[in-house]
């Protein structure tokens, strides 16, 4: 494991210390003033229970001062970043057949769809210089050209009952939004970056590009759409670690 | 309290100095929620990759709350509310009551500065500067946290910063600023009325 693993290992994901559980963490320290706290830092002590009350409260502001059919304010070319467009994947970079790939679209849908890159790319085609945060704390202003995930949607005629759209990605990695974030009309199904097609560590041939969504929520090497009327306990790679799921901006 | 004491004459008995109930509230509420801000907000830090933990100095672990980015997200996005209506109700309290009028900086303290050679005197206008002073750096913080996690929905208040960098550059200063804003606002309180005016503030 190189130095740049073990430090997103110990940033990003949760290390459980095998010395001290929590239990006995508790135990030891019960719940007694400040020294609680000092002696907390550092360890995993309460986090996903202070998670647990406010995550929730959290997630219903964001929806409620999410406007879903406004767009964000864009950037002009001059103000591209390209360099500060950071690459994270979570394992690795898959390899994909453009000639054999196919986008499913498919769930809570009358007309399910199975489409190719070139279906695709005769679609309406819309570009946009949105500004990319990612949950580490960076930001980059990118373009991003594609098809309008909305549109894209509209055509498998959508159920009324469908609420949640979940995402399949060729890496294993898997996402789930709500659908007014999704019919968000800066929500794109990505095949363009900063004026070129988009590269293969951007999630080519197609990824996920909004300003409204954390990056973490922006699937590349997307593979396969699913409306639903329901969220299953599993609610994306990085949610089902601790990280929360609306994730807006 | 009235300072301008004349030095020869005969000292009165000092009076305990009294806080207002809300007063010791709200002020012990800003020290236990600043806390929670800075620690969970070092954890936040320690992820970045760029200008962060991960790309320059890596704040060690005993000074962070959350051991790993989204338990610091936790407990920063938590304690958020906690601090930001906290400060918002002492500062209503602190306007409707008018204590803004006798307890914060005025005109007497800039010309105390200026005229008197009354160490107390000094002491007394440098305390209340500096505790005023800190308002807006809280105010900055709080403006700036708004514009990094809602920048979709407050665009504007990135737009006031400049950019993404810039916004992260006020939100980060205030760290340092409030650590060395607290202890010199405690020495100078401790100077002002002695450890007496200090545990009025608490109990």
């Amino acid at each position: 494991m190189n130095h740049n693993q073990q430090e997103i290992e110990r940033e990003l994901i949760k290390v459980i210390n095998p010395e001290v559980s929590r239990r006995q963490f508790l135990k030891t320290w019960g719940i007694s003033g400040m020294g609680f706290f000092l002696t907390g830092c550092g360890t995993p002590a309460l986090e996903d229970l202070v998670g647990k009350i406010s995550e929730p409260w959290n997630q219903k502001v964001e929806q409620l001062i999410f406007q879903p059919q406004k767009p964000v304010p864009e950037f002009s070319s001059n103000q591209i970043e390209p360099k500060s467009l950071i690459i994270n994947s979570f394992r690795g970079t898959p390899i994909i057949d453009l000639e054999k790939y196919r986008l499913i679209i498919d769930g809570q849908v009358n007309h399910p769809l199975n489409l190719n890159m070139r279906e695709i790319q005769s679609l309406p085609y819309t570009s946009m210089i949105i500004r990319h945060v990612c949950v580490e704390g960076w930001a980059a202003i990118v373009q991003w050209g594609g098809v309008r995930l909305g549109d894209l949607i509209a055509l498998a005629q959508p159920h009324a009952s469908a609420k949640y759209v979940y995402f399949e990605s060729a890496d294993g990695y898997y996402e789930s939004w709500d659908l007014p974030s999704v019919t968000h009309p800066q929500t794109l199904l990505a095949y363009e970056k900063n004026g070129e097609k988009l590269p293969r560590e951007n999630g080519a041939p197609l990824r996920l590009a909004t300003p409204v969504k954390l990056g973490y929520k922006q699937s590349k090497w997307v593979t396969r759409v699913t409306l639903t009327s329901k969220l299953t306990n599993f609610k994306g790679y990085w949610e089902d670690q601790g990280y929360e799921w609306f994730a807006g901006l | 309290m009235n300072m301008d004491i004349d030095r020869n004459s005969t000292r009165k008995p000092q009076k305990l100095p009294k806080q207002d109930l809300a007063v010791k509230i709200f002020h012990s509420l800003n020290i236990v929620s600043l806390f929670l801000m800075i620690t969970s907000g070092l954890q936040i830090y320690n992820a970045n990759p760029v200008f962060g933990g991960r790309g320059g100095l890596h704040i060690p672990p005993i000074f962070t709350l959350g051991a790993w980015l989204a338990g610091g997200r936790h407990w920063h996005f938590a304690a958020m509310w906690l601090f930001s209506v906290n400060l918002f109700s002492y500062g209503m309290y602190i306007l409707l009551t008018r204590r803004w009028q006798h307890r914060f900086v005025g005109n007497n303290d800039i010309k105390a500065l200026q005229k008197t050679d009354n160490i107390k005197r000094l002491t007394y206008s440098w305390h209340r500067i500096v505790y005023t002073a800190i308002i807006p750096i809280l105010l900055l913080a709080i403006c700036t946290g708004m514009g990094m996690y809602k920048p979709a929905q407050f665009p504007w208040l990135v737009d006031i910063f400049g950019n993404w960098q810039g916004l992260r550059i006020v939100h980060f200063a205030s760290v340092p600023l409030i650590i060395i804003f607290v202890v010199i606002h405690w020495q100078l309180g401790k100077r002002a009325g002695g450890d007496k005016l200090i545990e009025s503030m608490f109990w």
